[in-house]
């Protein structure tokens, strides 16, 4: 198997496609689709569970010190919580803080807040935030141990559901995502079952000529390869342009929603819609010229 | 060059297209296959090639028993085989050209050697002028002899040729059959299967009759029909 078959391989196949131009393009369309579908789905995914891990970000811990701490024992109390697994964040939040953000809270009432003003009851304490839902329980029984912290507060209720929001979107994702690609895959190979079907007395004679398997695999192998890169080329082009025109869209009037962002994301989705359209191509030509080869 | 013993060959359908033959054909022989419609001769012409296996009995080719070749070792087999075939089989997709060239591509001929050989054959046939032509461009007679050049580009030891002058006048017939004696002069093993007539007995070669699937006459320097002479030949036999 030297250059010169592969040489031979490459003109039949450039041949071929040309010469089979509608069903080239029909396959080529079919990829490109599939793939579209696909790619938009995981640019769906990828985004559903980006707001989840937003929004598991904005779980707060948080811890209050001993109104008898000392300085030196809040920077302590800081570092060891920083030094907790699963714990991204701490913020110092003094008495004073704490009492301003409540009256923003109150909004217009602040009159209730007046008479605290001067003997100002809240104290001291952290905001703490964590990497995932998972982790809030945990980092906040072992700060609650912490000798400095009086008392430790989290939303309980939110977290165990938010909790399992997202988990449901990832497993859901994961699901989807599976069973789009075997449908990617069933109809794509459909399509290339239909052009080699369409060429299966051609097949047949070559082999009664004396072409071994390989020869007349080569071709068709190059051409399943190259529809399959190009339809996935096509669904990249596609997925790029659209997912840049709607990430610009968006975070001009929907500042707050967060995306995945464009890079490495789009590069990434590419990268796999290509191996995808290429495994897929050349992979699903030789699987259905398989049996025609019995010759 | 071939052998066969017990030969049958009873089709799924249950129709026995060959029963219980028994042949050997020397190295450099030209034999006629001869008998009605329907007598097998296509059918023992499949076994010859491997592109289909006997019920029954064996079938030697370059001293290899066919129904033990590996599904790899076939088209090596088929390789030292050029055939006719009835239908003639031609790459609608390819010139007549490349179809032609498409058995050198095969045996990964230098491109060379293929642009030299090609169109002596077509020559050989009288398509030079065709060569750019696609099969379904061509009539019946064309077709058949583009299918001959195809057998004879690569030199094989044998060419098995199935009615290779079915759709030729007698004069194209005389030519294709002049050829293929020319090829037999030369060393190469010739099987013809045909309803010619005349072409066999002008021939005057071995001739194999079959007769709903029995070998029924094989007789060397013969004629189509069983001669009164030969008759009596074969019974005192
Ligand atoms: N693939 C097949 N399946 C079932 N029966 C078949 C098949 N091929 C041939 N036959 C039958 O086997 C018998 C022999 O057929 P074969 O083609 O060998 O005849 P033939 O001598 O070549 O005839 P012809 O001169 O018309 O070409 C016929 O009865 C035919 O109908
Ligand atoms: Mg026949």
């Amino acid at each position: 198997m030297g250059l010169r078959a592969w040489e031979y391989a490459i003109r039949e196949s450039a041949v071929s496609i040309r010469r089979n131009g509608l069903m080239s393009l029909a396959a080529v369309s079919t990829i490109g689709l599939a793939l579209l579908i696909l790619a938009t789905f995981l640019t769906l995914a990828a985004n559903l569970q980006h707001m989840a891990g937003y929004l598991e970000a904005q779980v707060e811990i948080r811890a209050f010190l001993r109104a008898d701490a000392a300085v030196k024992v809040r920077d302590e109390t800081q570092q060891a919580i920083s030094a907790l697994p699963g714990v991204t964040k701490v913020t110092f939040v003094s008495r004073e803080e704490a009492l301003k953000r409540l009256r923003q809270q109150f909004g217009e009432q602040q009159g209730v807040l007046d008479a605290v003003e001067e003997m100002n009851p809240l104290p001291d304490g952290f905001e703490i935030k964590v990497d995932q839902p998972e982790s809030v329980e945990k980092v906040a029984a072992a700060v609650e141990k912490l000798p400095g912290i009086e008392k430790v507060k989290y939303q309980q209720g939110l977290v165990q559901r938010l909790f399992r929001l997202t988990q449901a979107v990832r497993t859901l994702g994961i699901a989807l995502a599976a069973a789009l690609a075997a449908a990617t895959l069933f109809i794509i190979s459909n399509t290339i079952r239909l052009t080699v079907f369409a060429r299966r007395r051609e097949v047949a004679i070559m082999k009664l000529v004396g072409a071994t398997d390989a020869f007349i695999r080569r071709p068709f192998f190059l051409e399943g390869l190259a529809l399959g890169v190009v339809g996935a080329v096509v669904a990249a082009l596609a997925i790029w342009l659209s997912y840049s025109w709607l990430v610009t869209g968006i975070s001009l009037s929907l500042p707050f929603i967060p995306l995945v962002s464009r890079q490495p994301f789009l590069a990434n989705l590419s990268l796999v819609l290509v191996v995808l359209g290429a495994i897929i191509g050349a992979g699903g030509t030789l699987f259905s010229l398989k049996r025609y080869l019995k010759v | 060059m071939v052998l066969m013993e017990h030969v049958s060959k009873v089709y799924s359908n249950k129709t026995v297209a060959l029963l219980n033959v028994g042949l050997e054909i020397k190295k450099g022989e030209f034999v006629f296959v001869v008998g009605p419609s329907g007598a097998g001769k296509s059918t023992f012409i499949k076994l010859l090639i491997r592109e289909d296996l006997p019920t029954q009995g064996r079938v030697v080719v370059n001293g290899q028993d066919l129904a033990t070749l590996r599904p790899r070792q076939i088209p090596l087999l088929r390789r030292t085989i050029g055939v006719v075939f009835q239908d003639f089989r031609l790459l609608p997709n390819k010139t007549v050209y490349d179809n032609v060239a498409f058995a050198m591509e095969v045996v990964e001929s230098p491109r060379r050697d293929i642009r030299k050989r090609v169109p002596a054959v077509l020559d050989l046939v009288g398509l030079r002028q065709k060569a750019r032509a696609f099969p379904a461009e061509l009539s019946g007679g064309e077709q058949q002899r583009v299918a001959l050049a195809r057998a004879i580009v690569n030199n094989p030891a044998l060419v098995i040729a199935d009615e290779p002058t079915g759709n030729l006048d007698h004069e194209t017939s005389m030519g294709i059959l002049n050829l293929l004696l020319e090829i037999n002069r030369m060393g190469t093993t010739v099987i013809m299967a045909t309803h010619a007539r005349n072409l066999v007995n002008a021939a005057k070669k071995r001739v194999i009759a079959l007769e709903k699937g029995r070998l029924v006459r094989d007789d060397e320097e013969a004629s189509y029909e069983i001669t009164r002479t030969a008759m009596t030949a074969g019974g005192r036999r």
